[in-house]
């Protein structure tokens, strides 16, 4: 065990406590500076952690055992990072007309973008599991935020029940995955497990099974999704945008680097008990979604509907698959991002959220229905748009790997999904609004709003940065598998 | 009479961990369910203790680092639990979650 650690390592995470802290205090002692402005003081912060972190690109370091900061490491900080800053900027008008206490409520973004970098970064289960309830405790206290809205209250109420029982099975799991293997390293589980588990194979099974079960919950899969439509209702606009993004990028990157580089040996075992899992959320999401009134609701089941064409990587796990299904998940945050903006800016408008509120929509402020419009197809699996792009790329990663029929399925739900999306739009074009009038345009959010949509169209024509990017994150935890198995690597210390 | 062994401690992990299970499910108080969560809590830490004295691993400290790790957190997720209780309490007098139920489907 090496004592002496680098802690230069973690700057950024210090950067984001730190500043999470000066958040708290200059809201204390300098309330003149307004709601608002503290808002974009915060997206600095994090703009500057993500920032912090490009040093690392290119370099394969560990911090002690715990974490391993690499390409994976850098590219996951950075597109947290990014969530945080475009939340922090998207929640500056929200806070302002409906929330108290806007310190503390930037502090917690910043924290739960901590957990979300730790989850990346963890190569040891202990760690893993700390960041992920840094994680999950800052977004329950983010759901209850709006202190006199009954909803948010019982929002945050089912959410947190839920997920105290999730990581208590999930923590059951490591600790019988903890006592067959004797480690709760993953290169070191994925050792032992690659060897001869005859004699340890109960205990192992019911350790990956609760495992997954517990997972599943964080994530959101069916049948473990109930406590996501009410959570994602309750809670503040905003927050339900963190908690699609954020909550949901930092689960599956901790979820193929855990199954990648510690279960991948028991892979035929899992394989489809994760497929039919993914069948189940692809199914339950997409057809609940169809006969949602709300707005955020139906983002939601769209979201678990999405989890599903997510899981389809995990089970299709190989080096391919796993790019894929980093490009997807870098995709389905943009593309998320961009239609809850255009969500949170008619909610700052007008205070509705049901989705025959946005009748006439296009009347009043056609360029947020045409970019709610792009986002919707593009979530939906439109060409053009990130949706189509990173799917077919998953999709076709999934077939390669004998996997064919679930691709298909996928596709299929996928096709189901335009359905609902469409009925928003059309409400947005075809209904006639109330009133005429146009609504005011605050630049910022159209500025951020115009950087995501364009980070959709990039994505959906000319995915090759990206895909690359991904591809030399994954290239670095399939490395790390290797090595364990004794293959001689170039330039690994 | 036999000496007490790995097996006889996991069982009783095992026994306390669905005692919690079984009232997280079935309380409709929500500190009832809490209680139960801790319970399952404290099922998986008997777990971990047991684990790192009988297992020959090459970190046997981590099951204890574990379970230090563990009871933090759990005391930390009784407050934040807690405390929405309270909020919860005084917005709607009541902490019966099956009365709780503007949000569904």
């Amino acid at each position: 065990m090496s004592t002496s650690l680098e802690w230069g390592l973690l700057a950024p995470e210090f950067l984001l406590a730190g500043w999470a802290a000066f958040i708290i205090l200059i809201d204390l002692f300098w309330g003149g500076l307004g709601k608002e402005r503290l808002g974009w003081l915060a997206a600095i912060g994090a703009a500057a952690a993500g920032g912090l972190s490009l040093i690392w690109v290119g370099d394969t370091k560990e911090f002690g055992t715990l974490a391993d900061i690499n390409d994976y490491t850098t590219l996951f900080r950075v597109l947290f990072c990014g969530i945080g800053a475009t939340i922090c900027i998207l929640s500056a008008r929200y806070v302002k007309d409906r929330l108290l206490h806007p310190g503390e409520f930037y502090a917690l973004i910043l924290l739960a973008v901590i957990g979300a970098n730790g989850m990346a970064a963890a190569h040891e289960l202990l760690t893993a599991y700390i960041s992920l309830e840094l994680l999950s405790f800052s977004l329950y206290t983010l759901t209850a935020y709006a202190k006199f809205d009954l909803r948010s209250n019982e929002a945050g109420l089912k959410y947190m029940l839920l997920g105290a029982f999730s990581s208590a099975i999930f923590l059951y799991g490591i600790g019988l995955i903890y006592g067959t293997t004797g480690s709760t390293q993953f290169a070191v589980i994925g050792d032992v497990l690659s060897g001869d588990t005859s004699d340890i194979e109960w205990g192992m099974y019911m350790g990956l099974a609760l495992i997954i079960g517990g997972l599943g919950f964080k994530v959101a899969a069916v049948p473990f999704h109930m406590y996501t439509p009410d959570a994602y209702e309750g809670a503040p606009i905003p927050i339900t945008a963190l908690i699609s993004a954020l909550a949901k990028a930092a689960g599956f990157a901790f979820f193929l680097k855990l199954f990648a580089v510690a279960f991948l040996p028991l892979i035929d075992d899992w394989r489809y008990f994760i497929a039919g899992l993914a069948v189940a959320t692809m199914a339950l999401g997409n057809l609940v979604a169809i006969q949602q009134r709300n707005m955020k609701r139906l983002l939601a089941y769209s979201s678990i509907g999405q989890v599903g064409y997510l899981l389809v990587g995990i089970a299709a796990l190989s080096q391919d698959t796993a790019s894929a299904l980093v490009l997807h998940l870098i995709g389905y945050a943009v593309t998320n991002l961009a239609a809850f903006t255009c969500i949170i800016l008619y909610y700052n408008w007008t205070g509705k959220e049901e989705i025959e509120d946005y009748k006439g929509l296009a009347q009043r402020a056609p360029y947020v229905a045409l970019c709610l419009t792009i986002a919707l197809f593009s979530l939906a699996g439109m060409p053009l748009f990130a949706g189509f792009t990173t799917k077919f790329i998953l999709f076709q990663a999934a077939a390669d790997e004998d996997m064919l029929w679930l691709a298909g399925v996928a596709a299929f739900f996928s096709f189901v999904s335009l359905y609902y999306y469409l009925i928003v739009i059309r409400e947005m074009y075809v209904g006639e609004a109330e009133e005429k009038t146009r609504f005011p345009t605050p630049w910022l959010e159209y500025t951020a709003l115009t950087v995501l949509i364009a980070g959709v169209f990039l994505i959906g024509l000319y995915p090759r940065p990206v895909l690359e990017l991904a591809e030399d994150a994954t290239a670095t935890i399939f490395v790390s598998e290797e090595l364990e198995s004794g293959e001689d690597l170039v330039g690994v210390p | 009479m036999d000496s007490v062994d790995l097996e006889h401690f996991l069982v009783i992990g095992a026994i306390l961990f669905g005692i919690g299970l079984y009232m997280s499910l079935a309380k409709r108080n929500f500190v009832g369910v809490l209680i139960g969560i801790e319970l399952m809590f404290n099922g998986v830490n008997l777990t971990f203790i047991s684990f790192s004295r009988f297992v020959e691993s090459a970190e046997p400290l981590n099951g204890h680092i574990f379970v230090i790790f563990v009871i933090t957190v759990a005391a930390a997720e009784a407050a934040v639990a807690l405390a929405l209780a309270v909020l919860l309490y005084r917005l709607r007098d009541t902490i019966n979650v099956d009365q709780i139920d503007l949000l569904k489907w």
